[in-house]
């Protein structure tokens, strides 16, 4: 019992996974400043935001529906954490790893973007519920390519759960080079699940003020983006893990420090997409992601196949 | 106390700002957009431009103040989340400037909401922006 409180509140739970994303915020606007050509924020930057809104004055609207209101921050990031405990972080095994625990992962990892949707909802206002119909048909449009991309190389391996798909590859590095087309179908996908540009269209601030957001202030604010930077660890997270099973050694603290470098390097994509390239339309996003995410992962699915049979029989 | 002390230095820390036109002729703003472009970097001090006024803690307002524009900024402003400050950019805006006694000005930003500091200028150097939210920001220190 007083174990289970250690892994969930401590380590890898809460706190952890706090510290962790702050971290990775940080790295995140860092490099972002840096391929922008200028100095960029100083390492304390997502601690004072923070402590900055967890400070200040907090309102509900008096249109909005005040319990749900107030509830759902809460759900999105408990929703996000209990992802990270799912997912292996110094070797091959996660902490409590059982038989399809990838798709466990992917459906908690689904759970903040309903949420997003729910909370511009009962937001009651204009701009909220244009941002929260906006993230639910983007929703529609990556979760798909994701899920799929996902697929192939479950299948290759044989098992649904993260750590047997680990071992598996770590077993045949070779075989992680046929899921190269998933591996960009889920960088894309995952940015999108993230909300940033090229996908920031749910909270487009040129059109339509804060997005699902605009009425949230305050602690409330600070746990929505809490939940943001925790999604990008344990996406990156998952993402290395799926993708990225290479070299991993025996000893946990090197595992460890090889985690955070795929990590990194997930979070380094993510950004170098954030610089490059700019705010698509709704439906352009929603044709990119069904015309040309959704075939590669098919493709995918496809290769994984072929090479399942190939080394079965 | 101490975390008295750690909040005030995340504040200073952490100034999200709201831009809001009330009524300039456009180059104040067209020099506050500069002043966020990478070429002056202003989240070296944390700054960001925020698209909401519940998530901002600054208002940069430009402009002298006119009748139809009163009421929307005072909305703006009471939409804000204390603690909140109030930046008055371009001489239009500390006093109403050129316009002053036009038919459809009221004054300056001050005749409607309280201002925490005066940038003057017209228009407004990106530099003398950012000098002005950093000189804001050291006089909260105390
Ligand atoms: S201060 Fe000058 S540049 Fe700025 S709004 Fe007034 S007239 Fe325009």
């Amino acid at each position: 019992m007083g174990l289970a409180l250690f892994y969930i509140l401590i380590f890898p739970g809460f706190l952890f996974l706090g510290f962790l994303s702050l971290a990775f915020e940080f790295i995140d606007r860092k490099l972002y400043a840096r391929l922008q050509n200028r100095v960029g924020p100083p390492w304390y930057q997502p601690l004072a935001d923070l402590i900055k809104l967890a400070a200040k004055e907090t309102v509900v609207p008096r249109e909005a529906e005040s319990r749900l209101f107030r509830a759902i921050p809460s759900f999105a990031m408990a929703a996000t954490a209990a992802a990270f405990l799912y997912i292996p972080i110094w070797g091959k095994t996660s902490l409590f790893p059982f038989d399809s625990d990838l798709i466990v992962i992917l459906y908690f990892l689904t759970i903040p973007t309903l949420t997003f949707f729910l909370a511009g909802w009962f937001s009651s206002s204009l701009y909220a519920e244009i941002g929260c119909i906006r993230a639910m048909t983007q929703f529609f449009a990556y979760e798909v390519p994701l899920y799929m991309s996902l697929l192939g190389p479950a299948m290759l391996a044989g098992t649904w759960s993260v750590s047997g798909i680990t071992e598996f590859y770590s077993s045949n590095p070779a075989l992680a080079l046929c899921n190269l087309p998933g591996l960009i179908v889920a960088v894309f996908a995952t940015q999108g699940k993230l909300e940033r540009v090229p996908f920031d269209i749910p909270d487009a601030e040129t059109e339509i003020v804060g997005g699902t957001f605009t009425e949230y202030s305050g602690r409330f604010l600070a746990l929505f983006r809490m939940t943001i930077d925790a999604e990008l660890v344990v996406a990156s997270a998952l993402i290395a893990a799926v993708f990225l099973p290479f070299f991993i050694p025996a000893s946990p603290v090197f595992g460890f420090i090889l985690f955070l470098i795929k990590v990194f390097i997930v979070v380094f994509l993510l950004a170098l997409m954030r610089t490059a390239l700019a705010r698509l339309r709704i439906d352009q996003m929603v044709g990119f992601c069904w015309r040309i995410l959704a075939p590669l992962s098919l493709l995918q699915v496809l290769i994984d196949l072929l090479v399942r049979g190939v080394l079965v029989s | 106390m101490i975390v008295d002390r750690i909040i005030n230095w995340a504040r200073l820390k952490s100034p999200w700002i709201i831009h809001f036109n009330s009524g300039a002729c456009n180059a104040c703003d067209i020099e506050v957009l500069a002043a966020l472009t990478p070429r002056y970097d202003v989240e070296r001090f944390g700054v960001q431009l925020k698209g909401s006024p519940r998530h901002a803690d600054v208002l940069v307002c430009s402009g002298p103040v006119t009748i139809q524009q009163r009421e929307r900024l005072i909305t703006i402003y009471e939409q804000m989340m204390e603690p909140k400050f109030v930046i008055a950019v371009g001489t239009c805006a500390c006093s109403a400037g050129v316009f002053n006694g036009c038919y459809c000005v009221e004054g300056g930003v001050d005749t409607a909401i309280p201002v925490n500091a005066y940038i003057p200028g017209c228009p407004v150097k990106p530099e003398a922006i950012i000098d002005g939210v950093v000189k804001l920001l050291g006089s909260l220190k105390d």
